[in-house]
């Protein structure tokens, strides 16, 4: 996983992560394997494992569930999302 | 003379602290700011979510959310429009 968190794209360590602070990329190297619902800007819903992502927001997810306008649409076994399409991800259990 | 405060330097302030977050796309979401990035990609804690539905706000609450910074349009600090 190291080398996926050294390709991406920010440059988060100048930011304060000398205090209590979550960056984005902290929060990115955390998450995985973890349960996750991922919002897309066009309002539908993956929920599902968390197997791997980059710092793009590409998500590749495991037993997911796909869900539109709050009802269940499909489900796979993998899937892909694109990161450009991501509004955001949400944890079930916080990240201290 | 450094009277100036730069924009990145005023979220950094936030840090801790409740944020109201105005999307483009016509939703808010509120949420404390646990950190951020160059891209004002955001790490919010106990985030309620508001959607604009036939008119009406709709809210749901989320744990915590790795925020996309590319659809945010507006950033309030202090927090929550109805609280």
């Amino acid at each position: 996983m190291s080398e996926l968190a050294a390709s991406k794209p920010e440059t988060t360590e100048d930011n304060n992560n000398d205090n209590d602070s979550l960056t984005p990329s902290t929060f990115l190297k955390t998450v995985l394997g973890r349960p996750v619902t991922v919002h897309l800007s066009s309002s539908s819903r993956y929920t599902g494992i968390l197997s791997c992502l980059d710092g793009y927001m590409n998500i590749a997810m495991e037993q997911t569930e796909e869900y539109e306008g709050g009802q269940l649409k499909a489900k796979y076994g993998d899937v892909f999302i694109r990161g450009n399409n991501v509004m955001y991800i949400a944890t079930e259990k916080k990240i201290k | 003379m450094s009277t100036k405060v730069m924009p990145l330097e005023l979220i950094d302030k936030c840090i801790g602290s409740r944020l109201w977050v105005i999307m483009k796309n016509s939703k808010e979401l509120c949420g404390t700011l646990r950190g951020f990035d160059d891209y004002v990609n955001m790490v919010l804690d106990d985030v309620t979510e508001y959607t604009m539905v036939d008119g009406v706000k709709e809210k749901t609450k989320l744990e915590q959310i790795l925020l996309n910074g590319n659809n945010i349009a507006v950033l309030v600090p202090g927090g929550d429009p109805e609280a």
